[in-house]
């Protein structure tokens, strides 16, 4: 899992915040950079694309350190993943 | 007796049905493809959903175009205001929004391959120019002819991509039903009926049920 092979757009948000639930919805950035497999410029451009979307937030603990957790639209968006990839498949978009 | 009777009010009755439902259906699929859309972002979600939307308004507008045809001939009154009837705002509101609709649907298939910087910007100059025909000519035959025109190329661009990637798609099928069917329709708006009536409801059976099967498919992955 930790090995994300070449997917689109929608399956790369997929699978990072995939990393993210699956590492107890906390997670440090640097971890989740190493996890996704992908290049510290492509995670920045879709780190920030899920933070604009609001799938994800930043926390900070007592000791100032900074970690990862998903929103509850980030949750959605797990839950939905399949049927959204299922509907475009369906009508080819 | 009118030289030209449109149709009846009975008619009146079966198109006034036939408009309710294709607009209920295109607007829930509207609607049901919010949340999708809401959560991706996705471009071709973005221009399937809107398609509907736009036809719902396309439809609307053809039933009150022969809704004031038929008001005038049937019943010998017209309650459109005369500015109403004048400008033809029902014709040329059907012409701007089925054009939207025909362009929106055919990019929401094509767009990976042929990417439009502003494609929403240059569909409504297009339509507006569609539209435009319709205003000036005052007539609806021009804009069936427009719209044929329209539907051809799209037909054929889309065709072009889907020969290229080698497979056939009932999808696509069924699009160019539900388009055609839509041309088919716009002859009811026309001062004689080239289509006799009980033809005509068969067609408007078959598009229902074309999307009705849209309708299925897209109920089936937004639950």
């Amino acid at each position: 899992m930790d090995k994300i092979r070449r997917r689109d757009r929608l399956g790369m948000i997929f699978d990072i915040l995939d990393i993210i639930r699956h590492h107890h919805n906390s997670i440090k950035p640097t971890p989740l950079l190493r996890h996704s497999n992908l290049s510290s410029q492509s995670f920045s451009e879709y780190f920030n694309e899920l933070m604009d979307k609001g799938f994800i937030k930043e926390i900070t603990d007592d000791n100032g350190k900074k970690f990862i957790t998903l929103t509850d639209r980030g949750f959605r968006y797990l839950e939905k993943y399949k049927l959204i990839s299922g509907f475009i498949e369906e009508f080819e978009l | 007796m009118p030289p030209f009777q449109l149709i009846d009010p009975i008619k009146l009755a079966a198109e006034l049905g036939y408009t309710l439902i294709v607009v209920f259906l295109c607007l829930m699929i509207f609607f049901k493809t919010r949340e999708i859309y809401d959560l991706t972002r996705h471009e071709g979600i973005n221009y399937f959903r809107i398609t509907f939307l736009f036809f719902a308004l396309a439809y609307i507008f053809r039933f009150l175009h022969i809704f004031s045809i038929l008001e005038k001939i049937t019943f010998d009154t017209d309650s459109m205001m005369d500015i109403f009837r004048i400008f033809q705002f029902p014709l040329v509101f059907n012409g701007y929004f089925s054009t939207l609709a025909i362009l929106s649907l055919t990019y929401s298939i094509i767009w990976k391959k042929l990417h439009i910087k502003h494609a929403l910007l240059l569909f409504n100059v297009i339509a507006v120019l569609i539209s435009g025909i319709a205003f000036f000519s005052r007539s609806p035959l021009l804009l069936i002819l427009a719209q044929a025109v329209l539907l051809i190329f799209t037909i054929i661009l889309a065709c072009y991509f889907y020969i290229r990637s080698r497979k056939f798609s009932q999808l696509f099928l069924l699009y160019v039903l539900f388009l055609l069917f839509w041309v088919v329709n716009l002859f009811a708006l026309g001062p004689r009926r080239f289509i006799p009536f009980e033809i005509q409801t068969v067609f408007q059976i078959i598009s229902i049920a074309v999307i009705g099967i849209i309708y299925y498919k897209v109920a089936r992955w937004t639950k």
